[in-house]
């Protein structure tokens, strides 16, 4: 099925998607391009701001289409641009199988009289240019006072930043002080509202992820045994401490930073210098989508290197407001893809951006090796920074026992270690070799996200 | 040290566990580090333990950590990896346990289970197919350890068994050898619930005959009304029906005979006319008791006599009550008669054919769904009602309600979605893997992308070859 510019400039809202459109049609944006058997559907990946990439796809027939990027706009510009690299087979669409995240869509898709009408009844054509779009618009030469009133600027940003943190820090230790006079065993009976409260003043000094963290305080100790809710305030708050003073010694520290301001921009980290890149076979192990009470939704995917050398797993965090509907998963769970990397700089690389993407040519390694000494593994990323939440760790083999109240247990095939194992296990988990298992551990507990066992590879729900 | 810092830890947890300053109990081999600053002290005392605690310390099971058994291999091979994530996405669109007895019914007609990493049963789900009956005493179970049995059951063994694989083993064994399976429900169904009483002797009703009859004579006497109803029941099948009671003459008064025609008088039954909706209400509450023996010889007659005389298609309240009774309490010959009847009138009756649908062969339910398909206003819903997810008919797309589902599909009508996606669903289950492929073709002759995911179930039967059963 054809399409042309014309059809595309019909279907833009305005002349910046069409603009927008036109810097994303090259082949450097996009990965996963293909079409199905009856030319119908077409998809793709496009890289956008987020750590994961934007699904974009659409429907010839009536220029249906849906992409996973958070814009209102509709269509947005990676939309537009699909279209664009059909229109001007500037990429191959090789026909294939069509995705489950497309049938989905498919599936989920109203064709009826209004999706149907077809793209000439949109906004005239005369409002928008294809070829205006095109233009190279020539820098300005930058003008050096400017720049370096730009940079005092930013600068003095800064201090003013530190300096509210700061007293945000003060602000959460005085806190904390008051729930350990007042008793633990009341905060944990009232942590939802006395979290929300610390945690707006945290806010307002500009400590955002800190802010979020103790937002997620008490759903954290609610996951606990009621009976080991009260060691496990004293660890977060202890965590909580120890980052406060880990910001007033290296408050330009990116890690830290990091944990308690806010995470760089895509840019910062591209443009880094330090920040490790790394081109390897990823596993897709889980998706995280958890709805937080400051009204943002985390989507997070954990992914396992499946490479000799290099960080072992990689976590890639896309944040969005829950007001903007429920979003596809960019990934499932099983996936197996060859792709770039770049981590975010420090001590422990682990969150990361995905750079590009393609289909893993062979066939992909079997899961490596765990790193011996388990209770190493386990403890040195909470030595090296105590404030740590989650440790992805990959346990040898092992199984899950229960206990005689029917709590579930991790037990090494080798050895005398026993861990707890967080939540509910139900079917097969349960009842069959984990000859390797990759697993969250946080708050002293295992949250098991995938695992190879004799039934083959078995996701966390089943 | 590690100990001692731990013990010494308790006091301080109790102290803020209840509110209070900790530092003065705080492990001694702190004691430089946290200082002497009351609220300072506190903070690097809590820092400290918190790191302690969320390093060091990992809580310990408690006695008796119990490894769970190996879920059992099944009889039939779980589904191809290339299928699983059809029949995922397939499992994630049911809502209720019906619709997914049906795909589970469909797989298990051609040889295969889900995996079991896609779903399990929970010990309670009685109404999956018997392949999965280790699954779900495992599922009641898993704690427990006890041999399963390859062997037919016996009084011996009757324990060793856990209770779905007892009940799919008893229902292989009376289909084998149905003097044993009455022998032994004879001796062992005393011993258990009034529940599993009625479940099991629901296995009676295939292949049953006269030689049962002194072992259902003898549940008169249990103690739960449902088991005594239902050995009745399975009497009045064999022809030893209760006297005419009570009953079955106040729901003949809801009739008379009456005789018709002036030269070639023929006899009919004709339904009184009913004043009060608690007379009606009354009369089904008495269709449901009575059994069929009863009824007829309460109006003078066999029950073969009855169905002939009935007026079928003048109360359809009545005729379906009459194919309920006669469902639970005709003999197969007269069920079969009724089958017919139902067949040959004008006017397909799909509710009282699906009151008899327990009592009829697949052979005889792919008959009817096949007239149903057939006739106009029928439906693939109607059909897989009639014959639940056996995957076994043909020339599907090519029936009256194939003609109509491709037509409702051109015509596209957002408010009839939900009725086109169950239609192409059901279709899906009921097909054989030939026809399923036929209607997969016509579909996408008929403007349907392959990729619509309403056509999942036609995807994965089509896909899908005979599995081996173990």
């Amino acid at each position: 099925m054809a399409i042309d510019l014309q059809a595309i400039e019909r279907l833009a809202t305005d002349q910046p998607s069409l603009k927008a459109a036109a810097g994303l049609a090259k082949p450097a944006k996009w990965s996963g391009i293909g079409a199905s058997q009856d030319g119908a559907l077409i998809w793709g990946e496009c890289a956008g701001s987020g750590a994961n990439p934007y699904r974009v796809m659409a429907d010839l027939r009536d220029l249906g289409n849906k992409c996973t990027c958070p814009s209102r706009k509709f269509p947005c510009k990676h939309v537009l641009a699909l279209l664009w690299l059909k229109a001007e087979a500037i990429m191959a669409f090789g026909a294939a199988d069509t995705p489950d995240w497309v049938s989905d869509w498919l599936g989920r898709r109203r064709t009826g009289s209004a999706a149907a009408r077809p793209a000439a009844a949109g906004a005239p054509a005369a409002a928008k240019d294809v070829r205006a779009a095109l233009e190279v618009e020539p820098e300005a030469p930058e003008d050096p006072k400017a720049a370096a009133r730009r940079e005092a600027a930013s600068a003095k940003r800064l201090e003013e930043t530190e300096r509210a943190i700061l007293d945000a820090l003060d602000a959460l230790e005085q806190w904390i002080g008051d729930q350990l006079r007042l008793g633990l065993g009341a905060f944990i009976d009232d942590a939802t509202a006395r979290c929300r409260r610390i945690g707006a003043r945290l806010v307002d000094g500009k400590a955002a992820m800190l802010a979020g963290r103790v937002d997620e305080l008490p759903a954290r100790l609610l996951a606990l045994p009621s009976g080991d809710r009260a060691r496990g305030a004293v660890v977060e708050l202890g965590k909580l401490v120890l980052l406060a003073r880990a910001f007033r010694a290296a408050p330009r520290d990116a890690d830290i930073r990091r944990a308690v301001a806010s995470a760089e921009s895509r840019e910062a980290v591209l443009g880094d210098p330090a920040a490790l890149r790394l081109t390897a076979t990823w596993e897709v192990l889980a998706e995280q989508v958890q709805t937080r009470r400051d009204g943002l939704v985390s989507q997070t995917t954990w992914l396992l290197n499946l490479g000799a050398s290099g960080p072992r797993f990689a976590m890639l965090v896309d944040f969005f407001p829950a007001s903007a509907g429920k979003r596809g998963s960019v990934f499932t769970p099983g996936d197996q893809f060859s792709g770039e990397l770049v981590f975010y700089p420090g001590r422990t690389p682990l969150r990361a951006l995905l750079l590009s993407r393609s289909p893993v040519e062979s066939s992909a390694p079997d899961w490596p090796a765990p790193e011996p000494g388990l209770a190493e593994t386990l403890s040195a990323p909470l030595l090296a920074e105590p404030w740590t939440i989650d440790v992805p760790i990959l346990l040898p083999g092992g199984r899950v026992a229960v206990d005689a109240t029917g709590r579930a247990w991790w037990r090494a095939a080798e050895g005398d270690t026993v861990l707890p194992v967080a939540g509910a296990t139900e079917g097969l988990i349960r009842g069959t070799d984990l000859t390797r298992a990759a697993a969250i551990w946080s708050s002293g507990r295992l949250e098991i996200l995938a695992a190879q066992t004799p039934w083959g590879r078995l996701g966390a729900h089943g | 040290m590690v100990e001692a810092i731990y013990d010494a830890l308790g006091a301080a947890l109790t102290r803020w566990t209840m509110g209070g300053a900790a530092a003065p109990v705080a492990p001694p081999a702190w004691a430089t580090l946290i200082g002497d600053d009351p609220g300072e002290a506190e903070l690097r005392l809590l820092a400290l333990s918190g790191q302690f605690l969320g390093v060091l310390v990992t809580p310990a099971p408690l006695e008796g950590l119990q490894p769970l058994p190996d879920v059992p291999v099944l009889a039939m091979p779980a589904l191809p990896e290339a299928q699983r994530p059809l029949a995922r996405r397939i499992l994630r669109t049911l809502r209720d346990t019906g619709s997914r007895r049906d795909l589970l019914r469909f797989l298990a007609a051609r040889g295969w289970t889900l995996h079991p990493g896609d779903w399990m049963p929970a010990a309670t789900d009685e109404d999956v197919p018997d392949v999965y009956a280790p699954w779900r005493d495992w599922a009641e179970g898993s704690a427990i350890v006890r041999p399963t049995t390859a062997e037919a059951p016996t009084e011996q063994n009757w324990d060793d068994y856990w209770p779905a694989a007892r009940s799919a083993a008893l229902t292989a064994l009376r289909r084998r050898d149905p003097a044993a399976a009455t022998a032994l429900l004879a001796a062992k169904l005393a011993g258990e619930s009034a529940e599993v009483r009625l479940r099991l002797l629901g296995l009676l009703a295939t292949r049953l005959s006269d030689a049962d009859r002194p072992f259902l004579e003898s549940l008169a006497a249990d103690r739960a009304p449902k088991v005594k109803a239902l050995a009745a029941a399975l009497l009045a099948r064999l022809g030893h029906g209760a006297a005419v009671g009570e009953e079955a003459a106040e729901l003949a008064g809801f009739f008379e005979l009456q005789t018709k025609g002036l030269i070639r008088r023929t006899r009919t039954v004709a339904a009184r006319p009913m004043k009060t909706p608690a007379q009606r209400s009354r009369r089904q509450a008495l269709f449901e008791a009575v059994d069929l023996t009863g009824f007829a010889r309460a109006l003078d007659g066999t029950p073969e006599e009855l169905i002939a005389l009935w007026p079928w298609g003048e109360d359809r309240q009545a005729d379906q009550a009459l194919v309920g009774m006669a469902e639970r309490s005709g003999s197969d010959a007269l069920v079969a008669a009724l089958h017919d009847l139902l067949l040959g009138q004008a006017t397909v009756d799909v509710t009282a054919m699906l009151t008899l649908v327990p009592r009829l062969d697949a052979a005889q339910r792919s008959a009817f769904a096949l007239r149903v398909l057939r006739a106009g206003g029928g439906t693939f819903q109607m059909a897989l009602a009639l014959t639940g997810g056996e995957g076994a008919l043909d020339g599907l797309i090519d029936t009256t309600a194939g003609a109509a589902l491709l037509g409702a599909l051109k015509a596209e009508d957002a408010a009839k979605r939900a009725d086109l996606n169950a239609e192409l669903h059901s279709l899906g289950l009921i097909a054989l893997r030939g026809a399923a492929r036929d209607a997969l073709d016509r579909l996408a002759r008929a403007g349907l992308l392959a990729a619509d995911p309403r056509l999942d179930m036609l995807r994965l039967n089509a896909a899908l070859e005979d599995g081996e059963i173990r």
